[in-house]
């Protein structure tokens, strides 16, 4: 986190990002890291998901493969007009410009929560992911994919001066303050070399905050396994 | 957007209810709305439809 930090600099850095977005993204998560993602959200057709960040439609375009509609949230209307030639503005896609860490949408409005490739640009991603919390109904499924920590220091440099890298550890910690009592991490990698991707998977507890009831029974894994902390 | 969504939408600040307030809508039964304005029944902040996309971004996040 630095640069990022302000969020006027975030929105003019969107404008320009945008137009490139859907090139470079594909290098570092690609249709089959997403596909893969999809079976661990596990959506149902008639499940109201919100696609917090949905920018280009990248992952949208996934998730319309699971279920009948998508509410789509993004803070850039930059963002956006890639996502409107896809899906039209007014369809199986619902648009909204918000901010994820103040979302405009009431407590337990979804079943769950997608976000990939946004939380790295969050000034304060604890905020947003109690956000995400408050706005999916208990039991239901939170995933967020971001990009994994680099282990090459000259990349470290260059991460840490421009946005949010974390790992598996770093994860559990902002989930864990967020409130969140289930989750599991899972690396992904197009290939040996590449950028790592990691994804959580989280179960909105079924109370809010500091509650001492069990969190219920253990999810099984995906077909990955979920990383050591 | 479509009226029903005031059943989910809220203020982004204070959380509380938003009133719609049409100034276009597109022909028909349930027609989209595609212009108008969402204001919050607390703090009065308004929110803006513009070509049918409610602008829901706190003012100090808008252009």
């Amino acid at each position: 986190m630095g640069i990022l930090e302000d969020k006027a600099n975030a929105r003019l850095f969107y404008r320009y990002f945008s137009r490139v977005y859907d090139t470079i993204n594909p290098y570092i998560w690609d249709d089959r890291m997403r596909n893969q993602a999809l079976e661990w959200f596990d959506a149902d057709r008639d499940d109201r998901v919100l696609d917090v960040g949905a920018g280009t439609g990248f992952a949208t375009e996934g998730l319309l493969n699971h279920v009948d509609e998508v509410y789509a949230l993004d803070q850039s209307r930059g963002q956006f007009e890639q996502a409107f030639t896809k899906f039209g503005k007014r369809g199986k896609v619902r648009f909204h410009m918000g901010d994820a860490e103040r979302l405009p949408f009431k407590d337990d409005s979804f079943d769950k929560l997608w976000s990939s490739g946004s939380i790295e640009y969050w000034p304060n991603p604890v905020a947003a992911l109690r956000e995400f919390r408050r706005v999916v109904k208990p039991g239901g499924t939170v995933l967020v994919v971001g990009p994994d920590y680099p282990k090459l220091r000259v990349f470290q440099t260059l991460a840490d001066a421009i946005m949010l890298f974390y790992d598996a550890e770093e994860a559990e910690e902002m989930f864990t303050e967020a409130g969140f009592e289930e989750t599991r991490h899972f690396i992904q990698q197009r290939h040996r070399g590449a950028p790592r991707a990691i994804t959580t998977v989280a179960t909105v507890p079924e109370e809010a905050e500091s509650s001492d009831t069990d969190a219920g029974s253990a999810v099984e894994s995906g077909s990955a396994e979920p990383v050591d902390r | 957007m479509k009226e029903s969504l005031l059943d989910i939408v809220c203020c982004p600040l204070d959380k509380h209810d938003l009133d719609l307030e049409v100034t276009e809508r597109e022909a028909g039964e349930d027609g989209e709305i595609t212009a108008g304005t969402l204001t919050c029944t607390d703090c009065g902040e308004t929110y803006p439809i513009e070509d049918g996309i409610p602008n829901l971004l706190p003012p100090d996040m808008r252009e």
